[in-house]
């Protein structure tokens, strides 16, 4: 597969003519980030992932779009064994980042290397420069004087330093929506991830707002992988490189993000997207 | 009448009461505080003086020979009792209120926290009956000179254990009156915390503890000096349990933390009767005096608390 150019490798679900094990192959050539294998999720008696398998390349911007209740939030917060917090899931299969096997990993170790920025903004009602430091602060990764100089780097990846320079000890409350949801970021960037999880971060936002956060995305990806959850799929075409089409706790599809727009492989995918349903 | 009308009146009767309490209750002891003086609040004295001696006339007050009214031990001992009720109460409760509202599964939850509620619901004397039939023997018997002899190098443990009633076995009581106070309100503003507060801290890689004690509880503080000024409230003014617990003292103050007080509520209670033998009326006086200087504590507590609340709201505008 040596000669194939960037563009024409396929990364994804094993097709009928495919194996998991060329999956693997590929992967190991472009730089794979997490490879989910075969995970099968259930609430309680409730299943609600099926034998999904993908791959996320490294420091690419990957986007799970689908309709609501599809799975693909859930699908997300096994990435960083958010799911643990629910009583009564579980989660079956094989999730492996930069192949460990993340179960086995420390979760906190995980957490701190896959970071999460949720659908509504959720600051801590402390200050601005607080939120910041507070993962830094609990994971007891640095010394006073370095915190501050994190922080202020963190807000600058975020886009937000600007803004809040003059008033880093206000609450975070004061905020408006757009500037929480970058300090969620920032707050989530503080302790450097390895990988960024997103779900549906701009679906409370207004157009510029999301517009603000959509560059920021398309800077932050040089550094760090980024996983994105969303409804909008103008958003997934705007962003991603990659993008999975989840139904019904199914991956119908995954692909380039161009691939999935304009010659999907399913008639599901075609469906979606042109907005015949959900 | 409208609706409108109707309420601001019954907002306003309740205040108009509160008023009228502390100015008769004022006017009432008028005579006692200008017989007393200053010395009222700083002396060991009580002494409603010979019951069948010819009145006599002091400062302008008819009194009887031998009269002498000074709380010092009143005040020491409502205050130390409720400050080593606060002091038990506030950990045990901040840590049962955490429990109750993140550690214990959600079927286990309601029916612990009914129970919670329910020893709120208990009336205090019979409190002070069970501290009277169970608590004291085991404290007198057991406890205190378990404590005596291995806390007794610590000031104020040492000495003798005396028979159980006192000052420790007060804050005791008063404790279990007051952490179902804390714990409940505490549990609700917790559980009424946002989840997306803890998933942010979660995802950050914080424990179930860290979650909880720095991002949780700063959350709650307000709640937290507020219900704990409420239980102060309580502690201060509580008459029957601890009437029945404290031992009574009469003019000492306690020199270690298992002998005998009188706290000004229970004190009311036990001394009214025999004031009311007092033919020139100043014993009953006297008392109304405890009873206002009972009630300006209990404002200053409340108005402590207002402060603090202000002090930290501004804070948390600030910070927070």
């Amino acid at each position: 597969m040596g000669n194939l150019t960037e563009s024409e490798v396929i990364i994804g679900v094993p097709g009928p003519d495919r194996t998991i094990q060329d999956s693997v192959n590929e992967a190991s050539k472009s730089a794979l980030k997490i490879a989910v294998g075969h995970l099968n999720f259930h609430y309680g008696p409730r299943q609600v992932l099926f034998d999904i398998s993908l791959e996320i390349p490294d420091r690419k911007i990957t986007a799970l779009i689908g309709p609501s209740g599809c799975g693909k939030s859930t699908f997300l917060r096994t990435l960083n064994r958010m799911h643990e917090t629910v009583n009564g899931t579980r989660a079956e299969g094989e999730v492996l980042l930069d192949g460990q096997d993340i179960f086995a990993i420390d979760v906190v170790r995980l957490r701190r290397r896959v970071g999460m920025v949720f659908q509504k903004s959720n600051p801590f009602p402390k200050s601005i420069f607080e939120n910041v430091a507070y993962g830094l602060k609990i994971n007891r990764m640095a010394n006073r004087s370095a915190i501050a100089e994190i922080v202020e780097k963190s807000l600058r990846r975020a886009a937000l330093w600007d803004e809040v320079k003059d008033h880093l000890h206000k609450s975070a409350y004061s905020l408006s929506g757009g500037q929480q949801q970058r300090l969620c970021i920032a707050r989530a960037l503080a302790v450097d991830p390895e990988v960024l999880l997103l779900d549906e971060p701009c679906s409370a936002l207004d157009p510029v707002a999301t517009a603000k956060i959509e560059d920021l995305l398309l800077d932050l990806v040089s550094s760090c992988t980024i996983v994105i959850v969303t409804h909008n799929m103008q958003q997934a075409a705007r962003v991603a490189d990659y993008t999975g089409f989840f139904l019904l706790g199914k991956l119908i599809e995954f692909n380039k993000t161009d691939v999935i727009f304009k010659n999907p492989a399913q008639k599901e995918t075609e469906d979606y997207i042109t907005g015949r349903f959900g | 009448m409208n609706f409108r009308r109707f309420t601001a009146l019954l907002a306003s009767v309740v205040a108009i009461v509160l008023v009228v309490i502390v100015v008769f209750l004022a006017a009432y002891a008028w005579p006692a505080v200008r017989l007393n003086g200053f010395h009222f609040l700083i002396d060991n004295s009580w002494n409603l003086g010979r019951q069948y001696g010819t009145p006599i006339t002091v400062h302008g007050q008819e009194i009887l020979p031998g009269a002498h009214y000074g709380i010092l031990f009143l005040i020491a001992g409502t205050l130390l009792s409720t400050a080593i009720a606060l002091a038990i109460a506030v950990p045990v409760g901040v840590g049962a209120a955490l429990f109750l509202a993140e550690g214990v599964p959600p079927i286990m939850r309601s029916w612990l926290s009914f129970f919670v509620e329910l020893l709120a619901a208990i009336p205090s004397v019979v409190f002070g009956l069970w501290g009277y039939v169970v608590v004291i023997p085991f404290l007198g018997h057991h406890l205190f000179p378990f404590m005596i002899k291995w806390l007794g190098f610590i000031p104020f443990f040492g000495g003798t254990p005396g028979s159980g009633y006192g000052l420790l076995t007060s804050g005791l009581v008063l404790t279990l009156m007051i952490v179902p106070l804390i714990t409940a309100t505490l549990r609700d503003a917790l559980v009424s915390q946002p989840a997306s507060l803890r998933e942010a801290a979660v995802a950050l890689g914080a424990s179930r503890f860290e979650t909880m004690w720095t991002v949780l509880m700063p959350a709650v503080r307000r709640v937290l000096i507020g219900s704990s000024i409420l239980a102060t409230g309580r502690a201060l003014g509580e008459t029957m349990a601890v009437l029945m617990v404290s031992g009574n003292a009469l003019n000492i103050l306690p020199n270690n933390i298992y002998q005998p007080i009188s706290t000004m509520a229970s004190f009311i209670v036990s001394q009214l009767d025999s004031a009311m033998q007092d033919p020139t009326g100043m014993a009953v006086r006297s008392l109304a005096e405890v009873a206002l200087v009972l009630c300006l504590i209990s404002i200053m507590v409340n108005g402590l608390a207002r402060v603090l609340l202000y002090y930290e709201g501004r804070q948390a505008a600030r910070i927070a």
